[in-house]
């Protein structure tokens, strides 16, 4: 599979079909990936594949710097091949300005991450290179939000006095939101001033409004790679907000970002019989 | 004859510190895989051995990451300030790190130089710093490089290194120190071992004279496309000093507050006309180099770096400070091989 | 002489120009009697409340949110309330697992002509918030010292 992998780099590289592949580099193995921009393909050999690759390097191709190497080819797993569609439909890339290597991935992370338990997306599924095969399993919603049970299972007041603990260590480094590929913003909210809208300040009230605020943001458009989760350096479990609106968007809208790349955004469309039995 | 206390000692003497009312400090678990320096609210919380560093630094209790300066109120046309109020609850510190403890007297420098820091300054006075020497070290680690080592003083009141039984070597290095551990020690031939450090990975004046330079090389959009500009590296580095002021208020007064900031962020050079200098990640990691292998060290004769890895550590994509050293190093040999091509592009 | 002042709650109304700010105008000029807990912000369309906005009610020390727009098929802009009401939806699951009292948080569509709807529903909201207590784990969030 590495050996397909370079080799399809190489010829995309040699034949100038891109004039840079963003992939996965590796200092040694065992060690966790990271990513790398290749440019020469003599340098292919750099390329990895193994269950240390975590990052999602579509969050790569809103940036100026890279943008300005020339057109991509992008490694990229299932979970990170969702990004793409949604990044289409918001009409940040053109599909046909960027080549899509779809890995088969049967889960990073020793053990496996959380969200490669639950994952249906193993198999790249818009990919114009396919390296690599692994069985697909059905996973239904159950399973999907899974992890939200134990704090659904807590009272109100048990969810605030949670959140209060985790958000206290918010350090507000914005890793999350750098590290996340939906979060391409040229100023982000937070950054406003005059008038400020969200505390710049590290205290408990500006990371709730913080938080919050990014992770509604992400309503309906956040895939679920964890990427933030993985980035926060204070250990916060991000994913947890981000399932709970995951959830809510499939239950009241059948929708899951960046699966059907013809499915219209949730908040940017409407239904006329959409549910309103919270509405008096 | 050294000075050593038994590790029970040691954790009844922390419960003793706590219950007289002073704020401990010490390295406990978060979650599974996360330990930082964080309040103690009893002795078996601290985690004393058998990991290699929190991935915090102790000047989050020093120069914490929010701090309130001044209140402030509108009566007409009139403003009214009022001090804030410093807390004189005493801080100890232990397990420290030697190379977090290291970036104190930096600090110390920093916040006095031009202007007096009472907010740092007071909390310096109340806080009391026990160093723990190292047992191991990472591949990210390099104090070695920056002239530290695994149980360098600088900075510590106290140095604890750890004996065979699990109790400690008391090494007593300031006045505060051996008030602290004054009558909680035994005498003893016993001496804790201090393992080597990690092997020099970069020479300090070779990163200086690259970085006075090489200001407009490509070397910058090579060997850091990777970084994604979060502010990881520099709130989680022990030295890394850098805060906005920014008032939180309404119609009727407020608050003036001081946060971190950081130097990766890509508002951080932004000017009220509009301009920014460094609206590139390559400039800003030149900049972030730049400033604690060159100019800091041109400026106060002093490396802005204490080597502890928690920038590499931390980074979501792997990046920190030392690979790029290392490739300055290369660079800086005119190695164009392959394998010194390492960490980039 | 009561031993304590009985508490009063603050409701943050966040209105749509066309239909709820009229009605509740409806409500004054009929004179119908509501209690004078609430605080109307008006908008020009529930489309344009921002979710944050919530939040920053109870930042603001606010017991109870109430949002009001026009029914659905009568926005002044067409379609603002529809995608108002997906916001909504979403943004309530949010705040349920954030532990957020959703009791405090009230959503109703009220017409130009409905200035009795108007009057009832705030006085419901003010008692229900009136029993609730004042908004303390807001409170607590926003004068938490962390550091």
């Amino acid at each position: 599979m590495l050996d397909q992998l370079r080799q399809t780099c190489r010829r995309l590289l040699e034949e100038g079909t891109v004039r840079v592949v963003i992939g996965y580099g590796q200092d040694a193995a065992g060690k966790p990936a990271y990513p790398i921009f290749v440019t020469r393909p003599e340098a292919v050999d750099r390329l990895v594949w193994n269950d240390q690759c975590f990052a999602n390097l579509t969050t790569y191709l809103t940036r100026k710097e890279i943008r300005a190497l020339g057109k991509p080819a992008i490694v990229v797993k299932g979970c990170d091949e969702r990004t793409l569609v949604v990044l289409e439909k918001e009409s940040q890339i053109e599909r046909g300005d960027v080549h899509v290597i779809g890995i088969a991935c049967s889960g990073v992370g020793d053990p496996r991450l959380p969200k490669c338990e639950a994952c249906d997306v193993h198999m790249p599924r818009f990919a114009d290179e396919v390296i690599g095969q692994v069985p697909d399993e059905p996973v239904g919603p159950d399973s999907r939000y899974a992890d939200l049970q134990a704090l659904l299972q807590k009272s109100p007041a048990e969810r605030m006095a949670y959140w209060s603990k985790e958000f206290a260590r918010c350090i507000r480094c914005y890793a999350c939101r750098q590290v996340c590929p939906l979060c391409y913003c040229e100023r982000c909210i937070v950054d406003k001033n005059r008038p400020t809208c969200i505390d710049t300040s590290a205290t408990l009230k500006g990371n709730f409004s913080w938080n919050i605020t990014r992770a509604f943001h992400l309503a309906a458009r956040c895939v679920g790679c964890d990427e933030c989760t993985r980035a926060c350096p204070a250990g916060i479990d991000l994913r947890l907000l981000n399932l709970s609106l995951a959830k809510s968007a499939e239950e009241n809208y059948e929708f899951r970002a960046g699966m059907d790349r013809e499915a219209e955004p949730v908040l940017g469309s409407y239904a006329l019989q959409d549910n309103e039995d919270f509405i008096r | 004859m050294n000075q050593i206390i038994s590790q029970e000692a040691l954790l009844a003497q922390i419960n003793e510190w706590i219950t007289r009312g002073a704020r401990v400090i010490g390295p406990t678990r978060i979650k599974p895989d996360l330990i930082h320096y964080a309040t103690l609210d009893s002795p078996e919380e601290i985690l004393l051995d058998g990991f290699l560093r929190p991935a915090n630094s102790i000047k989050d209790f020093l120069f914490p990451r929010h701090e309130k300066l001044c209140t402030y109120r509108f009566k007409g046309k009139q403003i009214e300030l009022d001090d804030v109020e410093l807390s004189d609850t005493e801080q100890l510190i232990i397990g420290a790190r030697p190379c977090d403890a290291a970036a104190l007297p930096i600090l110390d420098h920093i916040f006095n130089w031009d202007y007096k820091d009472h907010y740092f300054n007071h909390r310096r006075q109340t806080t009391t710093i026990v160093t723990v020497a190292c047992k191991a070290h990472d591949e990210h680690c390099f104090c070695t490089s920056v002239g530290l080592g695994p149980d360098a003083p600088g900075g510590s009141d106290v140095v604890l290194i750890e004996l065979d039984d699990g109790g400690f070597e008391v090494r007593c290095v300031t006045e505060k120190g051996k008030a602290l551990f004054a009558d909680k020690t035994t005498p003893s031939d016993k001496s804790g071992t201090v393992p080597p450090g990690p092997e020099k990975k970069i020479d300090p004046k070779t990163i200086e004279d690259f970085v006075k330079n090489n200001f407009e090389s490509p070397f910058w959009q090579e060997h850091t496309p990777r970084c994604l500009g979060c502010g990881i590296c520099s709130y989680t580095c022990p030295t890394c000093h850098c805060f906005d002021i920014v008032d939180e208020g309404n119609a009727a007064g407020g608050v003036r507050v001081r946060n971190w900031d950081a130097c990766q962020c890509t508002m951080f050079t932004a000017h009220a006309s509009g301009h920014n200098p460094r609206t590139k990640q390559p400039q800003r990691q030149r900049q972030r180099v730049s400033h604690k292998f060159h100019i800091y060290p041109q400026k106060f004769g002093q490396i802005l770096c204490t080597g502890c890895g928690n920038c590499a550590r931390n980074c979501p994509v792997g990046l920190g400070v030392l690979s790029v050293l290392k490739a300055i190093g290369h660079a800086a040999e005119g190695d164009t091989s392959e394998a010194a091509h390492a960490e980039h592009l | 002489m009561n031993e304590q002042d009985q508490f009063e709650p603050k409701i943050i109304a966040y209105v749509c120009n066309w239909c709820t700010y009229l009605g509740a105008d409806l409500a004054g000029t009929n004179r119908l009697q509501y209690p004078p807990n609430v605080r109307i912000v008006r908008l020009p369309c529930t489309g344009r409340i921002d979710f944050n906005l919530i939040i920053k009610a109870f930042e603001m020390r606010a017991d109870a949110v109430l949002v009001s727009g026009c029914h659905p098929g009568d926005c002044h802009y067409t379609a603002g309330n529809y995608h108002a009401r997906r916001r909504w939806m979403l943004f309530r699951s949010l705040l349920d697992i954030l532990g957020i009292d959703m009791e405090r948080i009230h959503f109703t569509w009220i017409s130009a002509a409905e200035g009795r709807k108007w009057q009832q529903v705030v006085t419901e909201i003010v008692d229900k918030t009136r029993q609730l207590g004042p908004y303390e784990d807001y409170r607590n969030v926003c004068e938490a010292l962390v550091c």
